[in-house]
């Protein structure tokens, strides 16, 4: 079963590099880029500190199913 | 006459320095180091080709020259392939220090290793007795079963040193710019 994140969507509107992300979390640059594009499943460790450096919750990052389509900014009025 | 005025300790830190392990490290270390560990796909299919046909050459081709010369020409060999896994392990992506991993280097670095030592277990299981038999079955020379088992060897070698590469290379992929 794969793990999608919505790691590009906070990083875009927070206006955050992956290198500014992985340098936060303490990754490769890289490793954030193979995260985004569904190729890598982090650690738990891994994802409560991106979780914790957007400020929202894991499940708000990460989950089992597909995101839905929003247009509104990601994690409000969840 | 000239008498130098500088303590062990600082004698000692020229002979680290002349080593150059330290400006190594400070290049690794530094945001453009000079060595790029790039994915090498090819250059270690090279080097295995090349072991696979030495052995080839050894087990089909029964040279007739003394065994001196046979192991010194070996040797030789064994060396620049030696000499090329190593330079392939540290340009390839598993050429860094294990300790700068983060965990998604460390996992492919695992897993690139328990490919080749998988890959390995199960080669030289099949490998060795198939040779066992046949050198008994066809009665070899002493000198001739040397060099086979020599060149085995040094496919092994080079096994060891580029498979990890190899694995690690093809598992690559190029992420787009930001």
């Amino acid at each position: 079963m794969s793990l999608h994140n919505r790691i590009a969507v906070f990083r875009a509107e927070r206006g955050i590099s992956r290198r500014q992300l992985a340098e936060a979390v303490g990754v490769n640059p890289q490793t954030i880029g193979y995260l985004e594009r569904g190729d890598y499943t982090p650690s738990l460790e891994l994802a409560l500190k991106i979780a914790r450096h957007f400020g929202v919750a894991v499940e708000m990052l990460f989950s089992l199913d597909r995101f839905p389509m929003t247009f509104g900014r990601a994690g409000e009025g969840e | 006459m000239k008498r130098s005025h500088r303590s062990i300790l600082s004698r000692l830190d020229d002979a680290v320095r002349w080593t150059g392990i330290p400006a190594r490290v400070a290049d690794d270390l530094s945001d453009d180091p000079s060595v790029k560990h790039r994915p090498l796909r090819w250059v270690p299919l090279l080097q295995i080709a090349f072991s696979c046909v030495l052995l080839a050459i050894c087990l089909f081709w029964r040279l007739e020259v003394s065994p001196g010369a046979v192991v010194g020409v070996m040797t030789a060999m064994g060396l620049s392939i030696i000499t090329g896994g190593w330079l392939v392990h540290t340009g390839g992506p598993l050429g860094k220090p294990s300790c700068e991993d983060d965990e998604r280097e460390a996992a492919l670095r695992k897993n690139s290793f328990l490919f080749c030592f998988g890959l390995l277990a199960v080669l030289n299981c099949l490998g060795q007795p198939i040779l066992l038999i046949v050198s008994h079955w066809q009665d070899w020379p002493t000198a001739y079963s040397s060099i086979v088992a020599f060149s085995a060897l040094i496919l092994n070698v080079t096994l060891l040193g580029t498979l990890p590469t190899l694995y690690a290379s093809w598992n690559f992929r190029q992420l787009p710019k930001e």
